[in-house]
């Protein structure tokens, strides 16, 4: 019993990370109609400008001498990866106006393909500019032994609860642009119906900027979260984009929602499946797949997302 | 002559490479309503998506003495035109409210609100709805809410594509009652399109006749009603 609820509250971490991934994977579908496959790499490029403003040898990249007199003093990782978050989502919206723009309802395959090639170049900057082996990122939420509370004697850390802390309130600020504000009120109108939107006099293209810069500071989010639990190394966001891309699929690709439902469910099945099969570690991706499947096989839409209507 | 808010010269549109309007010429005088009538298939859907550059076309479309034959749609929308579409259009998954307040996406003065509060007061089943979602409406109720939230806008100019598609007798009524109004009390200029002569033709000023991609007729609304070749194809007789 006790090991049961271990794996879940272990689960429950990885939970937090899928979700926040799976959220910004929905948010810009929802704005372009597309899957993003660069938000992950997005994401990571962020979590290593978090990590380059921490630390000292590397701080004058941001410039951090225009806060503090001391040159090479660098920021406390909790602000460089709130400006991280940031930066990521400017260059977003700097990427999605560069490369997207041009694109209209007709040219899928285009998009896919770009959002690939996109992958490519941001993974290979990424790789060039820091290496490929894994960096100590540092802790964001006290992590040490003792730093956890008791759940019917199974252990839940810190870490996870901070982790859904700030998900939590990420999201809800996510949700309360989308129905407290003009433009939230028109990114809601542009996700339901496209044609009529345009008639009202919204313009897609700045909704689809705005998405992408959501989804670009969730994603730098994403992974200084993940990166601050293990390590911060080139393959760490490729991972936890194949799990959250589950995570949406299991949601429904327009409700956020059902996108962190989806990132839980993915991340109980990562620990759950594997451990009691007594399958390898390395073998909990199938365990996603297992459950994506499942679904895609009776609830296609996904659990929460809109069955499509037939029209007559 | 009264001032021109629309005209077409000589539009043409195409779907790929099938061609489906061969040089459309009409005009919409200051507070005129002016019906097109056609049977279905003849291009009237098309001609409103034209002069919104929602399909491929070439040709003059000047509103307000502005050319905006290659404007972008939201930009026209933002210059008076509000585009009432077949098939309604309204947002589904939005509440009632909201889809009226997405409908003043253009305007930026304080009267949003008293506005929403006449349309719940003109329609009331609208406003005893006002938390549903639109998707949960009857048609008819779609119908109107299509229309406030197109009015919504305060538009100069409105493309209403048939309004009455599917809907009942008594509904239509009501529905081509608040396009008079309209029309009255702000002064909205409307295109119409139809197959359904009759009501039309009792709200309309003037008409055009459209066959094939082609405007084949035109004439005040007394004449078109009194014409045996409109009689026959459109109005039963
Ligand atoms: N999306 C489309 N693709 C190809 N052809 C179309 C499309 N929409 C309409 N058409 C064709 O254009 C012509 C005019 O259609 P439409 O404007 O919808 O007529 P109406 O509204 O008068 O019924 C028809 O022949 C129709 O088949
Ligand atoms: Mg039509």
């Amino acid at each position: 019993m006790t090991l049961l609820i271990q794996r879940l509250l272990d689960g429950l971490f990885n939970g937090s990370i899928y979700a926040a991934l799976a959220v910004a994977i929905a948010i810009s579908h929802r704005a372009t109609g597309r899957v993003n496959l660069a938000q992950g790499e997005i994401g990571l490029f962020g979590g290593y400008l978090a990590l380059a403003m921490a630390s000292p040898a590397a701080s004058f990249v941001a410039g951090a001498a225009l806060f503090s007199n001391l040159p090479g003093h660098p920021f406390h990782l909790w602000i460089s990866t709130l400006l991280a978050v940031i930066v990521a989502a400017v260059l977003a919206v700097a990427l999605q106006r560069a490369l997207m723009r041009d694109f209209d309802e007709s040219t899928p395959q285009r998009a896919l393909n770009r959002s690939i090639a996109l992958l490519i170049c941001v993974s290979a900057v990424i790789s060039s500019q820091w290496g490929t082996r894994g960096r100590i990122f540092g802790e964001l939420f006290p992590s040490g032994s003792n730093d956890f509370v008791s759940v019917f004697g199974a252990r839940l850390r810190y870490t996870t609860i901070g982790a859904w802390v700030v998900v939590i309130i990420a999201c809800g600020l996510v949700t309360l642009f989308l129905s407290k504000t003009k433009a939230g009120l028109s990114f809601r109108a542009l996700t339901d119906n496209r044609a009529s939107s345009v008639l009202v006099g919204i313009q897609p293209k700045k909704l689809m900027a705005i998405g992408w810069g959501i989804s670009g500071a969730l994603a730098a989010l994403a992974a200084s979260l993940a990166a601050s639990m293990s390590l911060l190394d080139s393959s760490l966001m490729f991972r936890t984009l194949i799990y959250s891309l589950a995570a949406v699929t299991l949601g429904g690709f327009d409700s956020l929602r059902g996108a962190v439902i989806g990132g839980i469910i993915v991340a109980q099945a990562q620990t759950l499946i594997p451990g009691y099969l007594g399958l390898p570690t390395e073998m909990s991706i199938v365990a996603a797949l297992i459950v994506l499947i499942t679904v895609l096989v009776f609830r296609p839409w996904g659990l929460f997302g809109q069955r499509p209507v037939e029209r007559v | 002559m009264s001032n021109q808010v629309l005209s077409c010269e000589n539009v043409t549109a195409s779907y790929g490479a099938i061609q489906a309007l061969h040089g459309v010429n009409l005009e919409v005088n200051e507070g005129e309503i002016v019906v097109v009538l056609g049977a279905n298939g003849a291009g009237k859907t098309t001609t409103l998506r034209a002069i919104c550059n929602m399909v491929a076309t070439e040709g003059t479309v000047m509103l307000n003495g502005r050319d905006i034959s290659k404007a972008d749609t939201a930009d026209i929308v933002n210059a008076g035109v509000a585009h009432v579409p077949q098939g309604r259009g309204t947002f589904a998954a939005l509440t009632v409210l909201e889809n009226l307040e997405v409908g003043a996406y253009t305007r930026t003065d304080d009267e949003v609100q008293s506005d929403i509060e006449m349309w719940f007061e003109k329609y009331p089943v609208l406003g005893e709805r006002r938390t549903q979602a639109a998707g949960s409406l009857s048609g008819g109720e779609q119908q109107m809410l299509a229309v406030a939230r197109a009015a919504m806008s305060r538009p100069t100019m409105m493309l209403l594509d048939e309004p009455s598609l599917g809907l009942a007798p008594l509904i239509i009524e009501d529905l081509f009652q608040t396009f008079a109004q309209l029309n009255k009390e702000q002064g909205t200029s409307m295109l119409l399109v139809e197959q359904n002569a009759n009501l039309a033709l009792e709200i309309a000023d003037r008409g055009y006749l459209l066959e094939t991609g082609e405007i084949t007729g035109s004439g005040s609304a007394e004449e078109l009603r009194n014409d045996p070749a409109v009689q026959a194809a459109y109005l039963g007789a």
